[in-house]
């Protein structure tokens, strides 16, 4: 995890310096004068996410050494895949909600997840968004009487 | 007194208990989907009691505020996804005594710690609501100032094995809650343009994003593993597995006494609500255990400190309300509005002008802690089996709820994309171990921790000399900085030791924890 840390330090540092430099200036006026900064606040915080990057830097920071073991990477191959895969259907299915229906939407987004984490049998594939979206429903537009959309 | 035993009267009806049980489980369903609390819940059903009595829609929303908190611990336990972001340290061992087969006992400890935090809250709420609305009248914006820094430095310091890291993570917390209009000069901040932005961030997208989608990606990434882990389970487990022994018992009680008590007072200080409760209650206990180390790998009392103060806090929160009318919670907000609806406007005349509702009110509380164990126990069956199902077909239901829950906020497609983007901050913040927790603190605190600050700057008059005058907020103030240095040399100390070790046996650094800025598990989750 030290090297995670310094690479994970040095981005947050560089994060914290864009915002203090570049975004907070442009994106937040200075406000009129006799009151407080409305820059104040998201300055200090960034200003104090900076330094403690650069704490976090320097107390995980070692030259390498010869016999040291290479580190394991914090995410693994298929954990990224997941992540990618899960963005996907959300990109599908967002997709769907602002080109044709939000009951398109949620199909596509049990669906889609059910087939890329394996699911096969054509019942689940069919049987599972419907009972869901019939169960929401249900509950939203007929127990509690309010609707989603 | 009299007036309580009026209220029983009125309440003890089959009616008003229909209601109220109709609330409790409605809550408790709510609160175990994740994403969909108690705010959201209650929320929900306001314009429901709209045709109801009085008492019946009040005890109806108050069952679903504390079903739902209760609830909430019931995904935490099975999924690791918590309900609310208040149950997030019962997934820290409520979650690990489900992989070990023990969910059923993980479940009725936290129903149990749950009954009986709400149920002596709501007793510390009847017997303090009135006397205490002449003393809170002391705690003033410098004085509240302290305490919300103290409880984010506290929180940062506890929540895995950095404090660094911690403070990033409540400091990018307090950040992006300074996101849309400045409420004093009515300025808007980082919007880009975006009139979605100009309310800020909504809380419900944002934590449903961080807690429920980060951990159902995280779990599509080790699913294969998880699914074996959980066949093992079902295979394996016994009577003991199932029940809470007379031993935990005893090991558990003083545990939720003092859960209590934190979760109580937690409440009734306004803004800092039940995450800040659960986490210290968590904290203290791991302190106080003789093996803090087995934190996080499925002690059962982790559960029972957790549960006790997340549910202490529903009703005490209701204490600054009654007392001074000032909501001391999100739920005491939206609960404003239906007591008003129905007649009874919160604050100190309320005991003068309408004590015989205030009555209801107590009894219908009491009545729901009592209907909450009957309910709680009699569905624990139902709500264990979630664990036989395999996980290919858990994740896209409640990716499905998670997207419901977050548009339902604003009823807009921008809240699902704050969902997606802090789950991407999720995902990497439970990888590189950043407490995702103390960011949710941050952002839930952010905006009372600077209109207070505004307005302490203001009262102090710039001079930091002035604080004198303030002996409450000096306190807390001493408090944060011994918590700093506390926590600080906490890490100093296992870095020496670590450095040691390195020089007895080189190379053997990378068989431990990697870093003293790690921890090497959820808890910062």
């Amino acid at each position: 995890m030290r090297r995670a840390n310094v690479v994970s330090g040095v981005v947050l540092a560089l994060f914290g310096l864009l915002m203090l430099l570049v975004v907070i200036p442009a994106q937040i006026e200075q406000g009129p004068e006799g009151v407080v900064s409305p820059r104040l606040v998201p300055n200090m915080m960034m200003f104090l996410v900076t330094v403690l990057s650069v704490v976090l830097v320097l107390t995980n920071y070692r030259p390498p050494q010869d016999q040291e073991p290479e580190e394991p990477i914090p995410v693994s191959l298929p954990e990224l895949a997941a992540l990618v895969k899960i963005a996907a259907v959300f990109a599908v299915s967002v997709g769907l909600y602002l080109l044709v229906s939000p009951l398109a939407a949620g199909a596509a987004l049990v669906v889609g997840s059910l087939v890329v984490l394996g699911e096969r049998r054509p019942v689940v594939i069919v049987m599972m968004p419907a009972a869901l979206l019939i169960g929401l429903w249900l509950l939203f537009y007929k127990v509690l009487g309010t609707a989603i959309v | 007194m009299e007036n309580l035993i009026i209220g029983f009267q009125d309440v003890l009806n089959p009616a008003t208990l229909f209601w109220v049980a109709v609330g409790v489980t409605l809550g408790y369903v709510l609160g175990a989907l994740p994403g969909l609390g108690k705010a959201t819940g209650v929320a929900v059903a306001i314009p429901l009691t709209f045709y109801l009595e009085p008492v019946a829609a009040l005890g109806l929303l108050i069952g679903i505020a504390k079903g739902s908190a209760a609830g909430s611990a019931v995904s935490a336990i099975l999924l690791n996804t918590p309900g609310e972001p208040s149950s997030a340290p019962t997934a820290l061992d409520g979650y690990p005594l489900a992989r070990q087969g023990k969910a059923q006992k993980a479940l009725k400890m936290g129903l149990y710690a749950s009954v009986l935090g709400d149920f002596v809250s709501t007793l510390i709420l009847i017997g303090l609501a009135a006397p205490l609305a002449s003393y809170a009248l002391l705690i003033g914006p410098v004085e509240l100032c302290a305490i919300l820094l103290f409880s984010l430095t506290f929180v940062g310091g506890l929540s895995g094995g950095s404090l660094t890291k911690g403070l990033i993570a409540a400091a990018f917390g307090v950040f992006f809650a300074t996101i849309g209009l400045e409420p004093e000069t009515f300025i808007s901040r980082m919007t880009f343009g975006r009139l979605e932005l100009e309310d800020g961030l909504a809380l419900v997208p944002l934590a449903i994003g961080m807690l429920a989608v980060a951990e159902m990606v995280l779990q599509a990434g080790n699913m294969r593993t998880l699914d074996h882990e959980s066949a093992r389970i079902v295979q394996g487990a016994s009577r003991d597995d199932r029940v809470v022994t007379a031993a935990e018992w005893r090991r558990c009680l003083p545990v939720i006494a003092r859960g209590t008590l934190i979760g109580s007072v937690v409440g009734i200080l306004p803004g800092l609500g039940a995450s800040v409760g659960s986490f210290l209650s968590y904290g203290a206990t791991q302190r106080a255990s003789k093996t803090p180390e087995k934190y996080g790998t499925g002690m059962i009392e982790g559960v029972a400190a957790a549960e006790s103060a997340d549910n202490a806090v529903v009703p005490s929160s209701l204490v600054p309300l009654f007392a001074l009318g000032i909501p001391g919670s999100v739920i005491a907000a939206i609960l404003i509005a239906a007591f008003i609806l129905h007649g009874l406007t919160p604050g100190p005349l309320m005991f003068k002008q309408q004590p015989r509702l205030v009555a209801d009110v107590y009894a219908s509380m009491i009545c729901a802690s009592l209907i909450m164990l009957v309910i709680g126990y009699f569905g624990q069956r139902l709500f264990a089996m979630v664990i036989r199902v395999p996980l290919r077909l858990i994740i896209p239901g409640v990716l499905l709820l998670c997207s419901v829950g977050a548009y339902m906020e604003t009823s807009s497609v921008f809240s699902i994309y704050v969902m997606l983007f802090f789950a991407l901050i999720g995902f990497f913040a439970r990888k590189l171990d950043f407490s995702f927790v103390t960011f949710l603190i941050g952002f839930v605190i952010g905006p009372s921790l600077e209109l207070t600050f505004r307005q302490s700057i203001q009262i102090l008059d710039h001079k930091a000399a002035n604080l004198a005058g303030h002996p409450i907020a000096l306190l807390f103030i001493a408090l944060t900085l011994a918590t700093v240095w506390w926590t600080a040399r906490g890490n100093a100390r296992a870095a020496a030791a670590r450095r040691r070790s390195d020089l007895v046996l080189p190379g053997s650094a990378s068989r431990g924890p990697a870093s003293t800025e790690t921890t090497g598990n959820h808890k910062g989750g």
